[in-house]
């Protein structure tokens, strides 16, 4: 059980000093600690917390035209992408894209996962960049892979008339379905890797302990091996609902005009209206409705993990 | 602690002299190098091989290439402000251009400090030579010659022509090109560019229709067949022709629309009089053709002369340069995000 023991290991290191073990949470400008993570703080601060500012403050300017934005301060931008409800549409349709997008990652990526956490084979590394793959190309290349396989007179349609399967092309682009499948196909990595490090953490000795002592396989999965990856689903499907919720180019190239996104709201108005203040508010909406449903999760599934610490 | 002495003060003095003397020769060098700036691609390449080392031999000045999207030189001009811009002079499509405008970053350009100015097509220079068209790469009508029965001849073919039903290829609002589409059928169907309105009302009538976030993609759908018509930029066109696709190009009998490149001059320009060498030399005649050749724009200069080869592949120069359909951007720039956001809700 690695993750425990790296886990346990400053305090380990503190008690061999004679000192004694500092509550975590503690951790003032005194400790090795706090220099250790002071130039990720840094950092932090300035590309992370200083532009999230910058970005509050842009969403309370005021729209002007002739100007980035106007002189004084309103809450109009919060209203007008809060009260519209076309608006909220795109917000609720982005929210169920993250929403379809994730349990599928997880039903195709579990199995990968396991298989490449238990392998012996000397095809493992293989299968590792398998599974890496559509990470090594452009974002807009595999988007345009897709638009090749899904579109109307598409390699895929293409093939199922020419087999007499169907008459005319299926729908498969520019609506949910398509972007669904490009989107699963870019993400899967974000959920597959981090189930792979927690399965591989579960000691194989306990499963053969319990079908030593009669459990079948389906019950050694059910309630040994899924209960103890909860920590891997869990970082997973947050890793994989975040970046969907954020994704652009692959909405745009797939979803065409029937499907909006949050994001390509946002980008239309910053970089094509020059909307700032508008499109900073519509980012923050989205940002805080993904934290919240973050956060709602992590405490849903909180409970389940209660058993693993 | 040592007392400072006059002695001391001297040599200071004499050294703070000679440091800024050895930092002098950088600084006017800083001052003659000019920030071009163009976009990514077969343009950056060609800016990098044959441009610069061209302009850098005429005119002796030094350039550093800033690489990008038009939306994005805006971005760090506003980053920047009117007083400090980054930029001598700026290339960006004249709606973007027509924006900044309004904001004050830019001056008119001087007819005498940039000869070829007065060699540009009129209809290409801005009133009061506040910034000029220098590129132009006109749009109109692809389509496929094997899927298509009847060929189009006019902007009104898209509405009349029932083969064309669900196989019509636009850009989304987001580009210049459907914004230029949105105008043009104000103006044929309304009158004017203001009848917003009636054109909403008209390209409607086209439901359904695919939209394409970009060039690329329209080619592809073009490729596939996906679309068999569409409304896209020439040079487009000429690419998926060298590449064997059977698509044709149309000059609509009611013009043609453009993408225009709009030169600029900074108000408080870093480098002004090597901003003006600079535009000087892209309006040149032989620098236009230099340009048609490799990205089939249509020459700005009025003594371009294009060979045969070319200008079948170049199908607007010379007298049809007139025929390019002109928007006020004053009047639309405050309406765009109202435009958009009608656009999304309406044309799906």
């Amino acid at each position: 059980m690695s993750a425990v023991m790296t886990a346990d290991a400053p305090g380990a290191a503190a008690q061999r000093d004679g000192s004694k073990p500092r509550k975590a949470g503690k951790r003032g400008p005194g400790s090795g600690a706090f220099w250790l993570i002071a130039p990720a703080l840094v950092l932090i601060g300035v590309f992370l917390v200083l532009p999230y500012l910058n970005i509050i403050g842009m969403s309370l300017r005021t729209t002007a035209v002739g100007a980035p934005y106007g002189a004084g301060f309103t809450l109009a931008n919060y209203a007008s992408a809060l009260g519209d409800r076309y608006v909220l549409g795109v917000l609720a349709d982005t929210l169920l894209l993250g929403v379809t997008t994730v349990p599928i990652c997880l039903l195709l990526g579990y199995p990968v996962a396991y298989h490449l956490a238990r392998t012996r084979s000397r095809w493992g590394s293989l299968l590792y960049v398998l599974v890496l793959s559509p990470l090594l190309v452009g974002v807009v290349v595999r988007s345009f892979g897709w638009l090749i396989l899904l579109s109307g007179n598409g390699v895929i349609n293409r093939t199922l008339i020419d087999l007499g399967l169907l008459t005319t092309g299926l729908q498969l682009m520019n609506n949910r379905l398509g972007v669904t499948i490009a989107l699963v196909h870019v993400f899967l990595p974000f959920m597959i890797l981090p189930l792979v490090g927690v399965i591989q953490s579960i000691d194989p000795t306990l499963e053969q302990a319990a079908r030593s002592l009669g459990a079948s396989r389906l019950k050694v999965f059910w309630r040994l091996v899924l209960p103890m990856s909860w920590p891997g689903i869990q970082a997973g499907t947050i890793l994989v609902f975040v970046l969907t919720l954020s994704a652009y180019v692959t909405p745009v190239m797939l979803g065409g005009a029937q499907v909006k996104t949050m994001s390509v709201l946002v980008v239309q108005n910053l970089i094509d209206n020059f909307q700032w203040p508008a499109g900073a508010a519509q980012a923050l909406v989205l940002s805080a409705c993904g934290m919240v449903a973050v956060w709602l999760y992590a405490r849903l599934t909180g409970r389940f993990m209660k058993g693993l610490q | 602690m040592k007392n400072f002495s006059r002695r001391d003060c001297l040599q200071a003095m004499a050294a703070a002299a000679g440091m800024s003397a050895l930092a002098m020769p950088c600084m006017s060098l800083a001052a003659q190098n000019l920030v071009v700036n163009t976009y990514g691609g077969r343009w950056e390449k060609f800016w990098r091989s044959d441009l610069m080392p061209m302009f850098m031999k005429t005119a002796g000045v030094q350039t550093t290439l800033d690489v990008g999207l038009g939306k994005n030189f805006v971005a760090n001009l506003r980053a920047a402000g009117v007083e400090k811009p980054p930029y001598s002079i700026l290339m960006v499509n004249e709606n973007i251009a027509s924006l900044v405008r309004a904001e004050g970053y830019f001056e008119p350009i001087p007819a005498a400090k940039v000869p070829n100015l007065a060699n540009v097509y009129p209809i290409l220079r801005n009133p009061g030579d506040n910034g000029v068209r220098g590129i132009v790469s006109t749009i109109g009508i692809g389509y496929r010659k094997d899927l298509v029965k009847t060929p189009p001849k006019s902007w009104s073919d898209l509405w009349s022509n029932p083969e064309f039903k669900g196989k019509i290829g636009l850009y989304q609002i987001g580009n210049t090109a459907a914004m230029l589409f949105l105008l043009m059928t104000a103006k044929l169907y309304g009158g004017s560019q203001d009848a917003i309105d009636r054109a909403f009302a008209e390209i409607k009538k086209l439901l359904p229709f695919t939209q394409a976030d970009w060039s690329g993609t329209l080619s592809t759908m073009l490729t596939r067949g996906d679309v068999t018509v569409a409304v896209i930029d020439f040079p487009e066109i000429v690419a998926l022709q060298k590449k064997g696709v059977p698509v044709e190009m149309v000059l609509p009998t009611e013009g043609v629309l453009a993408f225009e490149q709009s030169f600029n001059v900074l108000k408080n320009a870093p480098a002004k009089e090597e901003a003006y060498k600079y535009l000087d030399f892209i309006l040149r005649a032989d620098v236009q053709e230099m340009m048609a050749r490799e990205f089939f724009t249509s020459p700005t200069h009025m003594g371009s002369k294009l060979p045969p080869d070319l200008a079948r592949d170049v199908p607007v120069s010379g007298e049809r340069m007139k025929s390019i359909f002109q928007f006020d951007w004053a009047k639309v720039n405050p309406q765009v995000a109202a435009i958009t956001d009608r656009w999304n809700r309406e044309m799906k």
